[in-house]
């Protein structure tokens, strides 16, 4: 079934999951400092010439709440990400800020009200921990400047809300992929953008750094005005922590809404061709991925590379106030 | 209370003073070995040679109030002019020997430097301006100058320069493709490298005699022989800016260093601030050129040894290397010229024979080499 392509939203205000109390409390507040974010008509691409990935799509994305971007792997979530990034450059249409063009942002300013956090990361395996968040700061200092007091305290800040206060002397090459994530999250909020995208934040990571990386974003939603978006590969991990889904298939905007309208048996099928069951719970709908489908053969079994996900148990195992009684105590 | 928030304040003190001598204890004792290596090399280059003299007596040279107190002096070998009278050993020491001293130790820090930046902007540990064809660049139009147009051999670093940085240009435009990569650009650089270096030695079949291809042999194998007072004027002015816009430019090497998209989304101006310290990159090389011809190994090496020692933190490699680059430099010039006294070798084979066994001995020690 394919739903309507609507510009808007279904609102700030709506309550869409209606059984947690934390997202009511936020969604009352919500927000009117919050950053806007919408790119209008997106045509995206890799190379001129070549078929655009995204093509001309609209998204419009709720000021201080966070957006999922959801898919199978080559529908175009990460790039529609990097578009709205201005990391790519879109072939036709805007990507517009707080009402402005990007294109009228320089790359400062732009990074001063928007922080993106790629899928892949380098840095020397010899710079410290702290010293990586601080270059978080970069956009919000001059060629001169050296770190101010309001820097150390924005990176005081990051790395408290990122949980590594304890690795802050270690060396970057000394961590685990976990904690280096964690890490890289910290550099991005150190940057104080009222804007985040995530690029599949916890693709990779085993489960404890899964919820921890999961927690913060479940710590900005609650807690404060930052609008985020991430692509998420798990869609349990979506369903319990988006207030919105966008589901994209072949470049296409698929579906659009709360967890509950757009986890459906149906869409499943669809979108990412499995038979799933979906649960109604307290915090929001689960699925259960039973096996994949196949265009020729519909009763065909097994082949089924989804069920082994270890999103299942990551939605069993964290109640709904967060990380902290989970990752407290516990390193690698 | 008021002793217990004495001690705790002395003890954060204390610990603030542990994790700075931890993070820069490392640079102060490199560049305090450096120092030493510069000092002890250049009191042995002033000592031996043709006209010898005891150590004392080349200390009392070199520190001789009436030379160092005269500013006549200084006009003479800054400014170039008439040398003031003075005895005879310091003379030698101050207008023969000292002049090369100095050149290799600028010879030394803006190749080093260079190096270390082009690491960074390609992201690459074996960059250098060897590699990225900047030399070769540089020493091709160099050869030019001696071989066809020798009137303007005044103007050599300028010359030196453009050559390095039309070198340097058509390896980023052939590198170029939707941006550049560091891959690319070091593929792009060894194709320049190649043929411009073919076109140096096509160079000395057009040579008359054979002096000149001598010292073009000396050019681009890289030599401090002969050097004067004047090639220290030549490089000097260059070297100061070269070396402090490096030193301010650390933040944003070091942003570099996180990769394209990162730099970027932390709102860099990815390629423009690439272009740029290129362009401080070729300046050094192109200086060091100039004066000493085609040292090789030496933009390579030192970034590599400081950063082993330091880390790959650009405000402390940057400083390294100014001290490193001129011990190694210095150190090798003695073997260069003192090794088969009285034939002086080129500097450049020295270096090269230092420089060729120590980085295989990185690469066995090293897993994994090439991306910083």
């Amino acid at each position: 079934m394919e739903y309507e392509n609507r510009l808007q939203t279904d609102g700030g205000t709506e309550t869409t999951v209606d059984s947690d109390p934390l997202q009511d409390g936020h969604r009352q507040g919500a927000s009117e400092t919050a950053s806007e974010l919408a790119g209008e008509d997106l045509v995206i691409g890799y190379r001129s010439g070549d078929e655009p990935v995204i093509n001309g799509e609209s998204i419009r994305v709720t000021p201080g709440e966070v957006t999922a971007l959801v898919g199978p792997n080559g529908s175009g979530k990460s790039t529609l990400l990097k578009g709205l990034a201005d990391q790519l450059a879109p072939d036709s249409g805007t990507v517009r800020l707080d009402g402005t063009d990007v294109h009228n942002l320089s790359t400062k300013e732009l990074a001063r009200k928007l922080g993106l956090l790629s899928q892949e990361n380098v840095s020397p395996d010899s710079i410290t921990v702290e010293k990586l968040v601080e270059h978080g700061r970069y956009p919000h200092r001059g060629f001169f400047d050296s770190l101010a007091e309001a820097d150390r305290a924005a990176v005081d800040r990051a790395i408290s809300l990122a949980g590594i206060s304890h690795l802050r002397d270690r060396e970057v090459g000394s961590l685990s992929g976990g904690q280096k994530q964690l890490v890289w999250i910290a550099m991005v909020l150190a940057q104080e953008t009222g804007i985040l995208l995530l690029d599949e934040p916890t693709t990779f990571l085993d489960l404890h750094h899964q919820l921890e990386v999961m927690g913060i974003v479940e710590t900005l939603r609650d807690e404060s005005d930052i609008t985020v978006i991430l692509v998420l590969h798990d869609i349990n991990q979506a369903a319990r922590y988006a207030d919105h889904m966008v589901a994209l298939k072949e470049g296409a905007i698929h579906a659009r809404g709360s967890p509950k309208e757009v986890v459906t048996e149906e869409l499943l099928a669809e979108v990412f061709e499995i038979d799933a069951r979906v649960e109604r719970t307290e915090h929001g709908p689960r699925i259960e991925p039973l096996r994949a489908r196949h265009d020729d053969d519909e009763t065909e079994s097994g082949g089924t590379e989804v069920t082994d996900r270890p999103a299942e148990s990551t939605t069993r195992k964290t109640g709904s106030g967060g990380r902290s009684d989970h990752a407290e105590g516990v390193s690698d | 209370m008021a002793s217990e928030a004495g001690t705790e304040s002395t003890s954060t003190a204390t610990s603030r003073r542990k994790r700075w001598v931890g993070e820069y204890g490392p640079l102060f004792t490199l560049t305090v070995g450096s120092l030493l290596v510069v000092v002890a090399g250049g009191l042995i280059q002033v000592s031996f040679g043709a006209f010898s003299m005891t150590l004392v007596e080349a200390w009392q040279a070199v520190f001789n109030l009436r030379v160092l107190s005269n500013p006549q002096t200084w006009e003479a070998f800054l400014l170039g002019g008439e040398v003031p009278e003075m005895n005879k050993r310091s003379l030698i020491v101050w207008n023969i020997r000292l002049p090369r001293v100095f050149v290799g130790i600028l010879v030394g820090m803006n190749l080093a430097v260079s190096g270390a930046i082009f690491q960074a902007v390609t992201r690459n540990e074996l960059a250098s301006p060897f590699i990225l064809g900047v030399s070769s660049g540089a020493g091709l139009m160099i050869l030019l100058t001696l071989v066809v147009f020798s009137g303007l051999a005044a103007f050599l670093p300028l010359i030196a320069s453009v050559g390095g940085a039309v070198a340097f240009l058509i390896v980023y435009v052939i590198a170029w493709k939707n941006g550049t990569s560091p891959v690319r650009l070091v593929l792009a650089g060894v194709i320049v490298g190649t043929v411009f270096g073919s076109l140096q030695t096509a160079f000395f079949f057009f040579a008359d005699d054979i002096g000149v291809v001598q010292s073009a042999i000396a050019w681009t194998t890289g030599s401090l022989t002969g050097t004067d007072w004047e090639q220290v004027r030549m490089a000097l002015p260059w070297t100061i800016v070269a070396m402090l816009l490096a030193l301010i430019s650390s933040r944003q090497l070091n942003v570099l260093l996180l990769g394209e998209s990162t730099a970027k989304s932390l709102g860099m101006s990815v390629e423009k601030v690439r272009f740029a310290l290129s362009g401080v990159a070729v300046l050094a090389a192109a200086a060091s050129i100039a004066v000493a011809g085609i040292v090789g190994f030496v933009g390579l090496i030192v970034p590599h040894m400081v950063r082993n020692i330091v880390g790959s933190d650009y405000k402390q490699l940057v400083i390294g290397c100014v001290f490193v680059g001129p011990a190694l430099m210095v150190a090798a010039d003695v073997g260069a010229r003192l090794t088969l006294n009285p034939v002086q070798i080129p500097v450049g084979i020295v270096t090269g024979l230092v420089g060729g066994p120590y980085f295989l001995y990185l690469m066995r020690k090293q897993d994994k080499m090439g991306e910083i």
